[in-house]
């Protein structure tokens, strides 16, 4: 007869080192965080409790409010650029109208093995004054004292960031999309184009709907991913110049590990977990309306 | 049949499927080609002719590289941390998702849940306290310290992964070795870890690249050279500030040429790792 008792502790034995891993480094830490959220610290020390004067200094801050707006700019290049060319470049690749579909792509999604840093720093190489696309440009326009200027604009010094995002990331969703195009049935679009159907017909009455699913897990991970954009723009431009490139991510490296404002920082990554759950929830329940009013 | 749907295919639709394709894949290659001759060229030909091919490729920036970068302790790091991180996840996530989905406990829901949130957050969101914690326990700066988050921040994902995957193992397997007089121990050994040969493949492919590719946890969490991962090593030899090109060429190659390989073994696991985890809808 099997022993509950013996089973209850298999389950716990077998459960406990996920768990405990998990608790003592994800969740303690966030509660730290927050209860950390409203202290002060100065050398290395805690000097007290602040309230919220954290929160509503960091609000203030026009640094701060910079890094959103370019948070957001990364947000809409991810959700309005990525996932559009990635399901394009899906949908060109699954109807298979070229050959040698798998070469393609095999080498539009390589630069997801690439580390974000050697990414961020080939792209400087790039943009540079004796770089690819500069030499590029000069050869096509006969100047030869172009200069890539708009990193110095402060109305659009994102932009490079933004372009590299584009290359870096659109292929992963082309491979989500692909994986879900395939798993729509063959006989589906042979039907479909034995009727006569027009190309956009199908796209619009099969491909779509089919993938709107995959299309909203898509935007939560694009949201997700560009809130916690770090490590591109911290080595291609270290945020600068003067914050014109900053986000979220490094202003709260620089609070914590340039100042040593433990209590500043851990305000500032409660922002970004609220603002992270608070988007995902808002897209749910947009999901949810979208879905019921189509039905 | 094939012949009747081929001739509905406009030309006009091959022809922008070609040039788009193509004009992505260039895109996509050039840069990298760029690069990996760029790095046998020397400072002075690059400023000059940055597109030629080198006249008189060398070695010497990959020299360099090793010397000042000290890329093999980087290299080294970078493997002990992405191959230990990646069999803890692994064996971790399978134990989890094997007592979540196949021991009927009511709390299972309530753990599965608790451990889907890890989703929502993100390494930045710890960092903080969690270089306060390392600092005060002695971890900060050691390998453990930076192999143990690895683990934590795969688990979440791969639990899910491993979950869905062991919740369709049929259940009289399990209770037929329960009978058999097994215990869930061995069960989990012999049967479950066997069975699951294939979404290990897949965890393992998604934890390994992303433990190698990381950056934030080794840079504020350890601080002496021999530490470093090859991310963190390449950003502070050869990051933006370095004004050496060729050395900074081959520090890029360098820190490519692993994951290339990789990517050629293991491509038809990422895709699927890729592909399939985001079907869950």
């Amino acid at each position: 007869m099997i022993d509950i008792r013996q089973k209850k502790r298999s389950y716990f034995a077998l459960l406990m080192p996920a768990f405990l891993v998990y608790i003592s480094i994800i969740i303690f830490p966030i509660l730290m965080s927050f209860g950390l959220s409203f202290t002060k610290w100065k050398q290395f020390k805690m000097v007290g409790f602040v309230g919220i004067s954290n929160y509503v200094n960091i609000l203030k801050d026009p640094v701060f409010q910079r890094a959103i707006w370019n948070n957001i700019q990364i947000m809409l290049v991810s959700v309005l650029g990525q996932i559009p060319l990635g399901l394009l470049l899906a949908y060109l690749l699954y109807r298979k109208w070229v050959k040698g579909t798998k070469f393609f792509e095999m080498m539009i999604f390589l630069p997801i093995t690439i580390s974000s840093i050697v990414v961020a720093l080939l792209w400087n190489r790039v943009f540079s004054p004796v770089g690819l696309y500069t030499s590029f440009i000069r050869q096509v326009t006969h100047n030869p004292d172009y200069v890539v200027t708009i990193s110095e604009s402060p109305r659009f010094a994102m932009i490079p960031i933004l372009i590299v995002l584009l290359w870096q990331y659109t292929s992963l969703y082309m491979v989500i999309f692909l994986a879900n195009l395939q798993r729509i049935p063959e006989s589906v679009f042979e039907a479909a184009t034995i009727d006569g159907a027009k190309e956009s017909t199908i796209i619009s009455h099969i491909v779509l709907p089919e993938l709107t699913g995959v299309i909203f897990t898509c935007s939560v991970l694009a949201i997700s991913g560009s809130l916690k954009s770090f490590d591109l723009v911290f080595a291609m431009t270290g945020g600068g110049p003067v914050n014109y490139t900053t986000v979220m991510a490094l202003y709260l490296y620089q609070q914590t590990f340039t100042f040593s404002n433990y209590g500043y920082g851990s305000a500032v990554s409660i922002i970004i977990v609220i603002l992270s759950v608070g988007l995902i929830s808002l897209s749910n329940r947009l999901y949810a309306r979208a879905q019921k009013s189509i039905n | 049949m094939k012949q009747s749907r081929e001739k509905k295919i406009s030309n006009g639709a091959v022809v922008f499927s070609y040039l788009f394709l193509i004009l992505f894949t260039l895109l996509t290659l050039l840069p990298v080609i760029w690069m990996t001759y760029s790095s046998f060229k020397p400072m002075g030909e690059i400023m000059m002719h940055p597109m030629r091919w080198p006249s008189n490729p060398s070695l010497a920036n990959y020299k360099k590289a090793f010397e000042f970068g000290h890329i093999s302790i980087a290299f080294l790091n970078s493997v002990l941390y992405s191959v230990i991180a990646t069999g803890g996840t692994v064996l971790l996530a399978l134990a989890a998702g094997f007592a979540l989905t196949k021991f009927g406990f009511k709390s299972a829901k309530i753990y599965m849940a608790f451990f889907t949130l890890g989703l929502l957050i993100t390494v930045n969101s710890v960092i903080t306290p969690l270089f306060i914690m390392e600092t005060n326990t002695g971890l900060y700066n050691t390998r453990i310290g930076v192999i143990l988050p690895y683990i934590a921040f795969g688990l979440p994902t791969s639990i899910l992964i491993a979950g869905s995957y062991i919740r369709g193992i049929p259940d009289a397997l399990v209770e037929a070795a329960v009978i058999d007089g097994a215990s869930y121990t061995a069960i989990f050994w012999k049967i479950v870890l066997v069975i699951s040969t294939p979404v290990i493949a897949t965890i393992a492919v998604l934890s390994f690249l992303g433990n190698w590719n990381e950056f934030l946890l080794v840079f504020t969490l350890t601080s002496g050279q021999n530490m470093r991962s090859l991310p963190v090593s390449i950003n502070s030899f050869a990051g933006r500030l370095n004004q050496d090109y060729g050395l900074q060429f081959a520090a890029l190659v360098i820190g490519t040429i692993p994951m290339f390989v990789f990517y050629v073994f293991a491509h038809n696991s990422l895709v699927k790792g890729f592909g399939e985890g985001a079907i869950k809808e």
